[in-house]
């Protein structure tokens, strides 16, 4: 059980993480491979912020004079995901654009279709 | 003394002005580009001379490092954003004729922030940032391989864009895992650390961080995107992910290896690699019938070998490997850029179609000749010394695993002579029917950048002198960790 | 086949990392650069919000290059989706009931007002320029579901996208004016806690507010206008 307490957010992150991987190398639809793109980020974000967190750990602001500095969970993962988040969200904007011409010009989003270009 | 964040600064606030230029007049938002790039250009050159006594190290904010991001111009990284300003300032002048059709504001503004993004990861010292930066570099390819919207962009983009958002998320992890080991993320304070924890822990961010990083920079077998985006983009970025992109990702794996992890145990692994790289391009080009696709396999041929040179990791080696990304650079640009308009005028991107061009295009096929001459090796241009500068690293390890190396790596230049000599025949000994007096010259403004890249070529290919220096302390500054620690953090 | 390969590949990728795992036990705190800016942010940057004082002061840079990534996916897919653009037949919209006509007026400015409230307290309280112009984005996504007929103007979103970047950077080039260093915070650090304090943390995050507002907002309406 105390395996458990001690990794259950790890184990959560890499669990997305290899769910989000296995989509995108199994599937054959753009759709879900775009899906599975997204869910990958969302367990690497997860894994991230697991990283900076602190046991009974409050959030890193100084809202009130009482709170102890002591006990504020690591600020810079969280900054980091902010960023990665913003990323993830461009990549996923520019692969949905992509995603509709694609449709428009193949009539078709499976990818073991589209095979114009090959070796 | 000029402060190198302006070498990001100043493109990124241009380029994020181009549309108030284009509010003032359509035709002021296409000189944006050029005029950037000159600025990089000059600035990176001025910096030259005093990198080459110290390392500038700025930081961002005003803080000490660790605790904010800050900037490191060594050799390495002012020799990288020079050649970045170059040919992304030739290549823009290129496209000032070449780009008619579709949202060229938006294609200016892709292509200045792509540049951009490249000299940010050359530059920077923080490993999140290079991350940061290395986005900016991919995410603005995968929109520009698709800017044509034709059927092969779009699907080569969709492609690419998968296998780099994997790449991105892998090397996150291993810059997560890092910071969790390390509890920084300067790239200098991260190496000074790194015997502290036992070396199977770190070699699981290593691995991550290279192939994520890998991807980019098309090492086999992570470069299945790079023959599809490189030839459907339009030409001028071809020119610019084979002769800057791919660059700027070996660069990045070769920073994370040297200097972040100082991994000499991976070297080997890192030759082999290069070798099967180098043979796996070059005979896939042999078998191309389109044109562009044989360049685009071309390079990953070339990367091969510039990979087997920086895995060499002696001083020889590593000057080798620096000498042909600024060959490569240059000789594959002026490949492109030379394609470019002979698709342009025959309208196919078929080898046999281009037969004749020798008489029709005298110029582009001299230009044409030249950088294939050169990406072969051939003396008196800048592909000679480059790969002779290999060969000798290579004989002086004397081991026998190393001459048996190099031979295949010149099995490898063979067949590249091979195919370059098959096009290059097609260009003038080919095709009676078209009769001498009908030139189709490519405009002034192409064949301008062309002719730069042609003398540039030959000039440094016969005065390698040009580049020593600043080559030998870029190879320096990459083998020697300790020295780039102390030059950060004091 | 496919599957089979996939699986193991994951599994050695798996047994790697918890090899490095192993080495990072969660929730004790290890890390030094965290607890360095616990310890001096507020005084150095003169934010109570750390994490804001990470994400616009210290770590400035990262954002300026995260505000340019949105920017490039913004063009991008303006790029990809003008390009080619078929000319479609103009479709009658239906047009929507009056009370979803009124509410998404009612609501449009509260939302606005809120999206600012958040980015403009960035420094004081949890949120700032990004999750503020995620809210003033979906005030605009209202405003497509309700009062359909209604469009952003391309040429405002244009120039607040423009002028952002732009003021991000010249704040940035003002402060290697001033101070040496660039994104220096070069302006007077105030009282912590109070709305006007903390230099240049609340100007940057309004420009990022504005900007990724007008960005995620033109994504949308990119894609909307397609899906049409």
């Amino acid at each position: 059980m105390s395996f458990l307490n001690h990794y259950i957010y790890y184990i959560g992150a890499f669990g997305l993480i290899f769910i989000g991987l296995y989509i995108v190398l199994v599937k054959h639809n753009l759709i879900k491979v775009i899906i599975g793109l997204s869910i990958m980020e969302t367990g690497v974000n997860l894994f991230l912020i697991s990283i900076g967190y602190i046991k009974g750990g409050t959030a890193p602001i100084f809202s009130t004079p009482e709170i102890e500095a002591a006990r504020m969970v690591d600020p810079v993962p969280q900054a980091l995901v902010l960023t990665a988040i913003v990323i993830g969200v461009a990549v996923l904007a520019l692969a949905l654009s992509l995603a509709i011409r694609l449709y428009q010009h193949y009539g078709t989003l499976n990818l073991r279709k589209i095979k114009e270009q090959r070796w | 003394m000029v402060n190198p964040v302006l070498l990001i600064a100043v493109p990124l606030g241009l380029a994020f002005a181009i549309p108030l230029f284009g509010f003032i007049s359509q035709k002021l938002e296409k000189y944006i580009p050029p005029v950037a790039m000159l600025f990089n250009l000059i600035v990176s050159l001025s910096l030259i001379p005093k990198v080459l006594e110290q390392p500038i190290v700025v930081s961002i904010g005003g803080f000490p490092p660790p605790f904010c991001i800050n900037l490191v111009a060594g050799p390495v990284g002012v020799l990288f954003s020079a050649i970045i300003a170059l040919v992304g300032f030739l290549v823009s002048i290129y496209a000032l004729d070449y780009i008619k059709e579709g949202a060229t504001e938006k294609y200016h503004m892709l292509y200045l922030l792509l540049l951009t993004g490249a000299t940010g990861v050359v530059l920077t010292g923080d490993i999140f940032n290079l991350f940061v930066f290395f986005e900016i570099l991919c995410i603005s390819s995968y929109a520009l391989v698709a800017y044509l919207g034709n059927r092969a962009g779009i699907e080569s983009a969709v492609k690419y864009l998968i296998q780099g958002a994997i790449g991105s998320s892998l090397v996150l992890i291993g810059v997560a895992l890092l910071y969790g080991l390390f509890g920084t993320l300067n790239m200098a304070d991260i190496a000074r650390n790194i015997d502290s924890v036992s070396p199977i822990s770190v070699f699981v961010p290593l691995v991550l961080l290279i192939t994520g990083l890998g991807i980019e920079g098309a090492i086999f077998p992570l470069n299945a995107w790079l023959p599809d985006a490189h030839s459907s983009a339009p030409s001028s970025i071809s020119a610019i992910l084979s002769g800057i992109a791919i660059e700027v990702g070996i660069y990045a794996v070769a920073r994370v290896i040297f200097t972040v992890f100082g991994a000499s145990s991976i070297f080997l692994f890192l030759v082999l690699l290069g070798l099967l790289t180098l043979l796996v391009g070059e005979m896939s080009a042999f078998s191309q019938k389109n044109i562009k696709r044989l360049l685009a396999y071309s390079s990953i041929g070339q990367i091969g070998l510039i990979v087997f040179a920086l895995g060499i990791a002696t001083s020889y080696g590593v000057v080798g490997g620096l000498f042909q990304i600024i060959s490569h650079s240059l000789s594959k640009a002026l490949l492109f850029l030379a394609v470019g308009y002979m698709i342009y005028r025959t309208g196919s991107m078929d080898i046999s179609t281009l037969d004749g061009m020798g008489k029709r295009m005298p110029f582009t096929s001299l230009a044409f000749t030249i950088g294939a001459f050169s990406l072969v090796g051939l003396p008196p241009f800048v592909g000679f010394p480059s790969k002779f500068l290999i060969v000798r690293a290579a004989l002086a390890k004397e081991e026998v695993l190393f001459t048996v190396l190099i031979a295949l790596v010149l099995l490898g230049t063979v067949i590249e002579g091979a195919y370059f000599f098959r096009v290059i025949q097609t260009l003038y000994f080919k095709g009676k029917r078209v009769s001498p007096n009908k030139r189709e010259e490519a405009p002034i403004a192409a064949l301008i950048p062309i002719g730069i890249l042609m003398i540039l070529i030959i000039v440094i290919g016969v005065y390698p002198r040009l580049v020593t220096d600043i080559l030998n302390s870029a190879a320096s500054e990459l083998l020697n960790r300790i020295g780039y620690i102390k030059g950060v953090l004091g | 086949m496919r599957r089979i390969i996939s699986i193991l590949l994951l599994g050695i990728i798996a047994l790697g990392i918890t090899l490095s795992l192993a080495k990072i036990p969660f929730g004790t705190p290890k890390t030094k650069v965290g607890r360095y800016y616990i310890d001096k942010g507020v005084e150095e940057t003169g934010a109570t919000n750390i994490v804001t004082s990470v994400v616009v002061n210290y770590r400035a840079f990262d954002t300026l290059g995260e505000v340019t990534v949105l920017f490039i996916a913004a063009i991008g897919l303006g790029a990809v989706l003008t390009t080619g653009r078929r000319k479609k037949p103009e479709r009658k919209i239906e047009p929507a009931s009056l009370v979803l006509y009124t509410g998404c007026r009612f609501l449009f400015p509260l939302i606005l007002l809120f999206g600012a409230y958040i980015f403009v307290h960035g420094h004081l309280t949890p949120g700032g320029g990004f999750q503020g112009g995620a809210i003033v984005a979906s005030a605009f996504v209202l405003t497509y579901l309700g009062c359909r007929e209604r469009r952003i103007s391309e040429r405002g979103s244009k120039l607040a996208e423009s002028l952002g970047g732009l003021i991000f950077v010249i704040v940035g080039l003002v402060g290697l004016a001033v101070g040496g260093y660039f994104l220096m915070n070069f302006l007077p650090k105030g009282i912590p806690n109070f709305l006007f304090s903390a230099g240049i943390i609340p100007i940057l995050y309004i420009v990022i507010g504005v900007k990724v507002g007008s960005e995620l907002a033109g994504i949308i309406d990119n894609l909307i206008e397609e899906s049409e």
